[in-house]
């Protein structure tokens, strides 16, 4: 059986079509291009498949940011926060974990015990430790975000909460002829810091990441401080799109 | 009939054969609508910030509704009510106390409720009347639980509040049967009402009652109250006296002894999650540890605090977590969304 799994980011769009439990196919792109070039609305929204490359799925589900937008015609909504778990499921086959995903713009923390979520923090107001504050830095910094994620040793301290303040500060700090790596150390700190608060109610053994900043090393580093295990997902950024599928073939 | 406040179930038949009215003051605090007033009395008092809602609340209860006699649970129960008791007597409040004791034999269950019948001057052929004369009501409560586990015609949240109820029936043993009788008959009438979800209540009645309600907008419902359903003493006719009676109550004992009923109920009723309740500040938010531990199905704990409705966090953890339960048991639930 084929499903296809959509999972309509505020900022990017992850398709993943899967058959027989195996990914055949994956792509993301901005979600602006998404409903520009893909979809057409007429009542409700319609995407063209066959546009995307795919000939022929059985079921589809989808997934995302914002109630109206998930309602894709055809496919069966499901909701986020269920869609990341079972992603999670399906890369790791684990059944006790907890699960940090920090997307462009906003932060799941989801406890899951014996397969099921039974806790969950959700961050939807503050840029100041999402993905998009990476790249405010980055770019400040004039380097790429995967360039910035290498770093974690000797951080300098950037004390402020408020990811806009946050750049005027960085620019301080060059000024003052710190080290790029201890910049980027320190960009990827406070990140790290912003997020301790919501995670010390997740306390646990086993803390599996999604989402795109599941690519930052120095993130991780500071992470495996407080887990005795960093699971880092295979396909971090497609995570809620397969949850979709695997949904689609276990449940739907 | 003099009244007595009682802080949780204890042998009421010893204080009806002693003539006394005793008044559960927890359902007094919880059921009031201003139920955050005796919650402020008890804080302006001196109880601390991190102390229990029920303590503060009954703390509350004995003072703005004058309750000048009270019974404290001093072990199997809570370990603030020893403290709660030291500053009611400070009010000038005659204070007793009862103990289920750690042990758990029946000879020392036995020694306890003896030590409460000398203290009330009751002799045991008097409390055994009254023994025999409650079991009518615990029947009628045992039928009401039926009616929601078997038949399907009364609510979680009805269910939680007869079984509740038992620990005083209300101040009024003949007044409460009639109201039980006119229940049942009113129940039996319905059309049965089946949900997708079994779930069971598991842990301290809830500050917050909602919890019922909201679940059921989910497809859905309690079939099991834990602890109110233990209220009511349901194996009361296994019982051949008083001692046995309260011997057979598995809340202010260990844990294992609760788990072998918990484990009974479970499969006999068909349960297919657990949600856990605990109030922020109680030890009994540890035991989840143990239960999660022992229980093989999955369990949500939440807790509650001063507040007698739910917050929108644990509203969206219920929610997500049924969710998730119901795609096991193969149903679509359309309601879900994001
Ligand atoms: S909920 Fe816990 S802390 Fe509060 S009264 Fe009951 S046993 Fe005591």
């Amino acid at each position: 059986m084929k499903v296809l799994g959509i999972d309509l980011g505020s900022r990017e769009v992850k398709i993943v079509l899967m058959e027989d439990h195996t990914i055949i196919q994956q792509q993301k792109m901005s979600t602006m291009n998404f409903y520009k070039n893909y979809c057409i609305y007429d009542k409700t929204l319609k995407v063209d498949i066959e546009k995307l490359g795919i000939k022929d799925y059985e079921k589809g589900i989808s997934t995302g940011y914002g109630r109206n937008n998930t309602d894709l015609n055809t496919f069966k909504a499901i909701n986020e926060i269920k869609a990341h778990v079972y992603g999670a499921k399906y890369q790791t086959q684990l059944e006790e974990f907890i699960l940090l995903d920090i997307g462009g713009q906003d932060i799941k923390i989801m406890k899951v015990e014996k397969g099921v979520m039974t806790d969950l923090e959700l961050n939807e107001k503050c840029a100041a430790s999402c993905g998009r504050y990476l790249e405010n830095m980055a770019s400040v910094l004039e380097i790429s975000v995967e360039e910035l994620s290498h770093y974690y040793k000797e951080p300098i301290t950037l004390n402020s909460t408020c990811a806009v303040f946050s750049e005027s500060e960085l620019i301080g700090k060059i000024a003052e002829g710190v080290s790029l790596e201890k910049l980027c150390a320190g960009v990827n700190y406070s990140l790290y810091q912003r997020l301790r608060p919501m995670l010390t109610k997740f306390k646990g053994n086993d803390l599996v990441i999604s989402g795109g900043v599941a690519y930052n090393k120095g993130v991780l580093e500071y992470l495996k401080q407080d887990y005795n295990k960093i699971i880092q997902l295979k396909e971090p950024q497609y995570n809620g799109a397969i949850g979709c599928c695997y949904y689609g073939i276990k449940y739907a | 009939m003099k009244k007595i406040g009682i802080t949780t179930t204890v042998p009421i038949e010893v204080l009806i054969a002693a003539n006394y009215q005793p008044i559960d003051l927890n359902n007094v605090f919880v059921t009031s609508s201003n139920y955050q007033e005796y919650i402020e009395i008890a804080e302006r008092e001196g109880f601390p910030k991190s102390s229990c809602a029920w303590i503060k609340g009954i703390y509350g209860v004995c003072i703005k509704e004058d309750i000048n006699e009270i019974i404290g649970v001093m072990e199997g129960d809570c370990s603030n009510t020893k403290s709660l008791l030291e500053v009611l007597s400070l009010k000038g409040i005659k204070i007793h106390s009862f103990s289920f004791p750690h042990s758990h034999s029946l000879e020392d269950v036995t020694n306890e409720i003896q030590k409460f019948m000398k203290r009330f001057h009751v002799e045991e052929t008097s409390v055994e009347k009254i023994r025999i004369q409650l079991k009518g009501v615990r029947e009628k409560a045992k039928k009401i639980d039926e009616l929601t586990y078997k038949e399907n015609k009364v609510s979680g949240f009805e269910n939680h509040l007869y079984q509740i109820s038992l620990s005083d029936c209300n101040g009024n043993v003949e007044s409460f049967e009639q109201a039980l009788d006119d229940f049942i008959k009113q129940a039996q009438s319905r059309e049965k009402n089946c949900k997708s979800l079994r779930l069971a209540y598991i842990g301290v009645p809830p500050m917050t009652a909602d919890l019922y309600d909201y679940v059921e907008n989910y497809d859905a419902q309690f079939v099991y109250n834990e602890v109110q359903r233990e209220f009511a003493f349901p194996r009361y006719d296994q019982a051949n006296t008083i001692f046995e009676q309260y011997y057979d109550y598995t809340y202010p004992y260990e844990n294992d002894y609760r788990l072998a009923e918990l484990k009974k109920e479970i499969s006999k009723r068909k349960i297919d999650a657990i949600i856990h309740y605990t109030q922020a500040f109680c030890h009994r938010a540890i035991e989840d540890i143990y239960l999660k531990n022992k229980l093989d199905i999955p369990i949500l704990h939440i807790e509650g605090d001063k507040i007698n409705t739910l917050d929108a966090r644990t509203k969206l953890r219920i929610e997500a977590f049924l969710d998730m339960i119901l795609d096991t048991k193969g149903v679509k639930n359309e309601s879900i969304r994001n």
